[in-house]
């Protein structure tokens, strides 16, 4: 039978969905033809028992209607027997009867109640109670007897309910089995055709759902049913095939990320690697500069220790300032991180005091190596005792440029001279010249009065040009007593706080004003400091020089 | 040869069609060796033209070592007899100060205050 059909599968296998285990007798078709069975059954029964029912219903009309007209028939004739006691009347009238069939007894009697004729036949076999129950009313037929409207005598029928049932047990017997074949063939042609139409379509769809790869759905696709293609069968399969599809470009789509991800993955390694060896190659070479630049900076760091230790022990020392005649001397000077070029000195030879303050351009080494050329120059020229300061300047740019150029530097520097000479005995205060190009000279008088002197015109910067002859000015100056002269370089004025404002000329102006009733030293410390606090933490860019010279 | 130089704070620019140089932001540069390609503009641009005009009016704060440059700029375009003007800002305090030295450095030069 076509439960064969089933791809059975053990209950251990790999659990994949529609691969279910079906027993033979637990199979889709074997429960279709057992209910098929069963209801084709129950409806045969019901048409055979209603069947039946009619067929006894007409049978025992048929027996009543035999019997009422055979009766009526052979009234007559029994009653002529009854009223002439004709007893071989009587007897062929109860044999005729008796040739009917089922009859077993049938007695005519006389009036008298005298029996005229008997005659018996054989009783049938068979289930007698069940016949009794259907035919019983039907065995005793009395039929009373008159002649002339009188009562002559009674015919007396008997049948046998087993000989009238039998033949519809026959009948009902006959039912049974062509009912039970019935059923059998409607249950056979049904199952046959769900089979066919339903189940074989289903079986194959579930073997070929089972054959399907997890790993690779869409590979194989469901064929379409033959003659399924439009029904729900085919909808189905074609619902099956588009999940299929779609899990299958899933699977495809996750495939390729998988790849792609394996190739950048590796890529990556790739990159990493060449990163890796890149940035080692780079480290070694960082190293190497490392070493090379911590190298140029223990040499720069020793050549700017070399450069202030140069511009600071030229200086002049405290005893020196102290020793000028008529004069109160402050002077400071802090050089930058990066030593810049300031000069400053002040000299005395001869009875003569100069004072020079200059700013050589540039920082470091050749700045300072300038500074200390220009204070030898200055000294040796002051030693030499030469008092002109136009020819003073004009040798000490041509000697500064012939060095520069020998350097093969770009150096050059402003350079102011100032020559004091305390007034002639008998007079109180003193007298300045002032030369070359630097910045302004400030002038305070003892009333705080402040006075400007531009020295542009004075000068040149020194080292520029070969020779400054053409441009060298000077300016002379009385001193009173309380009054005084301020120089600095421009690492004053041009000293920046944070917001990159500079110091400037006239704060600086201002705070000589304000403590210009103080000794050389107290002014001098108010200006260092005021300057110091607006730098704050800012870098030191320039190297800061002042002097303060204040008439006794 | 670059004809623009761009530093942290200062920018030197040359437009060689007209012969123009302009300096501008902040010059705080170390020396001869950083100021060279400066120079080198500079140079340039009197070897091309015979009239050179270097705007400084951008130029908010160039150091001595600037200032030197600057100099020997205008004396070598005095030697060479080149026409050159210098435009400059009255209102950037350093110029007017510093650019007097190249006026008598060069009497000729044109020295154009704005």
């Amino acid at each position: 039978m076509p439960a064969g059909g089933a791809t059975p599968r053990s209950d251990d296998d790999d659990g994949a969905p529609g691969a279910a285990a079906v027993g033979a007798l637990r199979s889709l078709t074997a429960k279709q033809a057992a209910v098929t069975l069963v209801i084709a059954l129950l409806f045969g029964i019901l048409g055979s028992a209603a069947e039946l029912v009619f067929d006894w219903r007409a049978m025992r009309q048929d027996t009543a209607a035999t019997m009422r007209q055979t009766l009526a028939m052979v009234e007559p004739s029994a009653a002529e027997a009854a009223y002439q006691l004709n007893e071989a009347l009587a007897r062929r009238v109860t044999s005729g009867l008796a040739g009917y069939a089922s009859v077993t007894r049938v007695t005519l009697r006389d009036d008298f109640d005298g029996v005229l004729a008997e005659h018996t036949g054989a009783a049938g076999s068979g289930p007698r109670h069940l016949a009794d129950r259907l035919f019983g009313d039907l065995t005793h037929w009395d039929v009373p007897l008159s002649h002339e409207g009188r009562a002559v005598g009674t015919l007396a029928v008997e049948l046998d309910a087993a000989l009238l049932a039998q033949p519809f047990f026959d009948r009902a017997a006959y039912n049974a089995v062509m009912g039970l074949l019935r059923a059998l063939a409607i249950c056979g042609v049904v199952v046959l055709a769900f089979y066919l139409m339903i189940t074989r379509p289903l079986l194959r769809l579930s073997q070929q759902v089972a054959r399907i790869d997890p790993g690779n759905p869409g590979a194989a696709l469901v064929p379409a049913a033959a003659g399924h293609r439009h029904d729900e069968l085919g909808g189905l399969i074609g619902t099956l095939n588009h999940l299929l599809t779609a899990f299958q470009s899933g699977l495809d789509q996750r495939d390729r990320a998988e790849n792609e991800l394996t190739a950048l993955t590796l890529e990556l390694e790739a990159r990493v690697e060449q990163r890796t060896a890149a940035l080692a190659a780079a480290k070694d070479e960082i190293e190497q500069l490392n070493g090379r630049l911590a190298a140029e900076n223990l040499r720069l760091g020793a050549e700017l220790d070399v450069s202030r230790r140069i511009q600071c022990m030229i200086l002049p020392k405290p005893p020196e300032l102290a020793a000028v005649p008529g004069l109160d001397v402050a002077a400071f000077m802090q050089p930058a991180n990066e030593v810049g070029g300031d000069y400053y000195d002040i000299l005395q030879a001869g009875g003569r005091v100069r004072i020079g303050i200059g700013d050589v351009t540039g920082h470091g080494l050749e700045s300072g190596v300038v500074m200390l050329m220009i204070q030898s120059a200055v000294r040796t020229m002051i030693t030499a005792d030469e008092s002109d300061m136009r020819r003073t300047l004009a040798v000490l740019n041509r000697t500064v440029y012939d060095n520069v150029q020998r350097m093969g530097s770009d150096k050059n520097l402003t350079l102011a001279l100032l020559d004091y000479a305390p007034a002639p005995a008998g007079g109180s205060g003193g007298g300045l010249r002032i030369g070359g190009q630097h910045e302004s000279v400030i002038v305070v008088r003892a009333d705080r009065r402040v006075e400007l002197i531009d020295t542009t015109l004075l000068g040149m910067p020194l080292g520029l040009v070969d020779s400054i002859d053409a441009y060298i000015g000077g300016a002379d100056l009385t001193l009173a007593p309380g009054d005084g002269v301020v120089l600095y370089t421009d690492g004053i004025t041009e000293a920046a706080a944070a917001d990159h404002r500079l110091y400037g000329l006239d704060r600086l102006c201002e705070v000589l004003a304000r403590h210009w009733h103080e000794p050389a030293e107290g002014i001098k410390q108010a200006v260092v400091d005021d300057v110091m606090a607006h730098i704050g933490t800012q870098t030191i860019f320039d190297d800061l020089t002042l002097i303060v010279l204040k008439q006794k | 040869m670059d004809t623009n130089i761009t530093g942290a704070t200062h920018a030197a620019a040359y437009d060689a069609a007209t012969g123009t140089v302009r300096l501008s932001g902040i010059m705080r540069l170390n020396g001869m060796t950083e100021y060279a390609p400066v120079v080198a503009l500079l140079s340039r641009s009197i070897a091309e033209h015979q009239s050179v005009t270097v705007d400084l009016t951008a130029l908010e704060f160039l150091n001595s070592s600037g200032i030197a440059v600057l100099s020997k700029f205008v004396i070598e375009a005095r030697n060479k007899s080149v026409a050159l003007t210098i435009r400059a800002a009255r209102a950037v305090p350093w110029q007017s100060k510093s650019l007097v030295n190249l006026q008598r450095l060069m009497p000729a030069l044109v020295m154009d205050f704005v």
